[in-house]
């Protein structure tokens, strides 16, 4: 009994260090894979560079305290990032297309404001997609109306008064790149094991494997053991660039660390399962890369997936990514972004492993070599 | 002479189109992805915009049933009216983002007017949806001094002049983006592997000792790469036209076709010079799906450059696919050809270059 495990966990070591020198042999091939999810972090970044602040010319053709002040408000509207500009700028920055829109306030509001007679402000939208046209839509008038409550505070009484769940709001940046760095350790996991698993095959030194007195779920442990080791590489990498860099604390470091283990360690499991069904590096390679960004944008990569539509809520379920994002999501800003708890979700988790080891073994047992 | 010259184009470009066509798993590998990508866009298009809110209409005043009715009709919310109980517990099991309460005293309040606040609790674990009510609940209280008529304290109203005939829905709007990628990625993956394979397996040796010139290698490579990607880029147009989503109209169908061919054909180029330069298969993926993600987001990607940052648009400058999207967009979406003649140049120079330093790298490795 003893010895049968000495020996398994002798062929388990001896695959995981076969595969990191083999992966070390490859090394444009390695270094690409350290550095993939460093580069998934930097582009998906910059989706959010713009952020929901959508660049706005301000014609101000009224200098006076009412037009001032509706320019403030429409400063802390959440909504623009305002450019004052004359007349003939804006409308060269519109043509140009570097602003979505241009609001005009009239030479002779504060007039009209002060006499109570109706005045116009005209808004020029850029309605390139919905997305920019409804901010701009719905911040327009939310000006006003901060406005005149601020201006005119017995005239204009109704106003919103809110109350917040979280002391601080989180920025978009920080809940993003918490999202990215799941997706990072997939790609990067998926990479690593899957083309471990797939190059036996593509070479078929296989064939030697299989012919060994050893286990076949000891070799795909070992095989899952390599690739975790390499991949640890670029976590690493990427936990400091999210850190030091990026400046994103988190709130419970155990959580950070332990969560991004056990994420690696599942996606793993799913890279060996590919690899040993699809047997071609070439199209595991492909698969995870071209998966990985449907998958974020599926996953509540940007908010609770109960905040969206039934049908994105049922499909995101079916995948680990989405328990994944919640974990870290609760490690990094201490709050879940669904109710089934921190246990259920890692049980969730470790199911999903689990189920891709036997998957992987009884995947890698009725496989065979051409002769 | 010329004959014998196309017969070595036709017969290179038949050999990849064949390989390629064997390997339905990568071709799934190229498709799916976009494919995944453009029906997740659909589903959750529905999200965007309307964020689930639950509201508690405590107040049985007219001000406060006219409050609640405009909060029903404002197309803001996806919205959801119950009572304070019910409401909180949609809070807590993450249901809804906000819970807004018109309180009891509501209509007393505004009829004396005195402040009159409509309380918003929000989650707000996330800035995107937080500011999304903060802008909607204001635009709500907006509707309803408007409602008001000539009696409405507010004067201020907006004057909205759009650029555009129509509004493009965000998930209409990103199938051309999703194209573009596509497009970038099969060609510099198909091309890529199909010139980083001859060094593989070595057949490169077989090809050089053949009376094939290597222009017509390099041209045949490029043809087979640019025929399989232009393929698949049609594919996903198609699908888009049959959903209803991308339809050009008249001479426009021709502008969109050649910018389509132009993009397949920049990435084939780029594509053989990778595999000539890394001539490893499994490398030659890698490194061009790399640099197809790179170019693609550095080009704005799914969003539109010219709104990002000052120094992400002088980047995007210098990627040709930043002139493909735009040129696909104003074609498809706006019936334009704004701007066309620059963006077909800067795609043809870039693709000469690309085809040029393909053939160069080829040379190259070919020589070594």
């Amino acid at each position: 009994m003893f010895e049968a495990l000495t020996y398994n966990l002798r062929v388990i070591w001896a695959c995981a260090r076969k595969d990191i020198r083999t992966a070390l042999t490859e090394r444009v091939f390695t270094i690409i894979g350290i550095f993939l999810p460093l580069n998934f972090l930097i582009l998906l970044s910059l989706f959010v560079l713009a952020g929901s602040n959508v660049p706005t010319a301000v014609v101000m053709q009224d200098r006076g305290p009412y037009a001032q002040q509706l320019y403030t408000s429409m400063s802390h509207a959440h909504s623009f990032r305002l450019i004052p500009a004359s007349a003939a700028d804006a409308s060269a920055m519109y043509n140009a297309g570097k602003i979505v829109s241009i609001v005009t306030i009239p030479a002779n509001f504060d007039q009209r404001v002060q006499q109570n007679q109706p005045v116009q402000v005209n808004v020029q939208i850029n309605n390139l997609n919905t997305d920019f046209t409804y901010d701009i839509r719905r911040a327009v008038p939310l000006s006003i109306t901060t406005f005149y409550s601020k201006a005119f505070p017995n005239l204009v009484t109704v106003t919103p008064k809110e109350i917040d769940s979280y002391s601080q709001d989180t920025d978009y940046i920080p809940y993003l790149a918490v999202s990215i760095l799941v997706v990072s350790l997939v790609v990067g996991g998926l990479l690593q094991s899957g083309t471990a698993g797939a190059r036996e095959w593509e070479r078929e030194t296989m064939k030697e494997l299989l012919l060994s007195p050893a286990s076949r779920m000891a070799i795909t442990v070992g095989k899952m053991l390599g690739a975790f080791i390499i991949s640890l590489a670029s976590t690493l990498l990427i936990l400091v660039v999210l850190v030091l860099f990026i400046g994103i604390y988190p709130a419970h470091w155990g959580e950070v660390i332990g969560f991004t283990l056990l994420i690696l360690a599942i996606v793993i499991t799913l890279g060996t399962l590919l690899g040993t069904l699809i047997k071609k590096r070439q199209a595991v390679t492909a698969l995870s890369l071209g998966t990985s960004i449907p998958l974020f944008f599926l996953s509540g990569a940007f908010g609770p997936i109960s905040f969206t539509t039934p049908a994105i809520q049922v499909i995101a379920q079916i995948f680990p990514v989405y328990y994944a994002i919640v974990l870290q999501q609760h490690a990094f800003h201490n709050f879940m972004t669904n109710t089934l708890g921190i246990g259920t979700n890692v049980l969730i988790l470790c199911g999903y492993g689990v189920l891709f080891i036997i998957l992987a073994t009884i995947v890698l047992r009725r496989s065979t070599v051409n002769h | 002479m010329f004959s014998a010259f196309f017969r070595a184009i036709w017969t290179i470009c038949r050999k990849d189109l064949t390989i390629w066509s064997r390997q339905p798993t990568n071709i799934a590998a190229t498709v799916l992805p976009p494919l995944a990508f453009l029906l997740i866009e659909a589903l959750g298009a529905a999200a965007v915009g309307h964020s689930p809110v639950a509201l508690v209409v405590q107040d049985h005043g007219p001000k406060g049933q006219q409050m609640a009715q405009i909060f029903q009709q404002a197309n803001v919310f996806k919205l959801q009216q119950t009572d304070a109980q019910h409401a909180q517990q949609l809070f807590n099991n993450l249901d809804v983002v906000a819970i807004v309460t018109i309180p009891a005293d509501f209509t007393q309040q505004v009829q004396i007017h005195n402040p009159s606040p409509v309380i918003v609790r929000v989650n707000n674990l996330n800035l995107d949806f937080t500011n999304d009510i903060r802008r909607s609940v204001p635009d709500v209280i907006t509707q309803f001094y408007q409602a008001q008529g000539p009696g409405s304290p507010i004067k201020v109203t907006p004057h909205e002049q759009d650029l555009r005939a129509q509004d493009i829905e965000l998930f209409q709007f990103n199938v051309l983006p999703t194209i573009v990628l596509l497009l970038t990625i099969s060609g510099l993956v198909t091309t890529g592997l199909a010139a980083g394979r001859e060094w593989e397996t070595l057949t490169i040796k077989e090809m050089l000792i053949s009376p094939a010139t290597n222009a017509s290698i390099i041209i045949g490579k490029v043809l087979a790469g640019f025929l399989t990607t232009f393929g698949l880029g049609l594919l996903v147009l198609g699908l888009g036209y049959a959903l209803d989503w991308t339809r050009p109209e008249g001479i426009y169908w021709l502008s969109t076709l050649l910018i389509m061919a132009l993009i397949a054909l920049f990435s084939s180029g780029l594509g053989i010079m990778i595999g000539a330069f890394v001539q490893r298969i499994q490398a030659v993926t890698a490194v061009a799906i790399n640099v197809a993600l790179y170019l693609f987001f550095l080009s704005g990607g799914i969003s539109v450059l010219a709104f990002e940052p000052d120094w992400l648009q002088n980047v995007g400058a210098f990627i040709p696919l930043t002139y493909g999207t735009h040129a696909l967009q104003m074609a498809v979406f706006y019936q334009s050809s704004d701007q066309l003649g620059r963006d077909i140049l800067i795609l043809t120079i870039s693709t000469l270059v690309a085809l040029s330093l393909g053939t160069l790298a080829m040379r190259r490795g070919i020589r070594a």
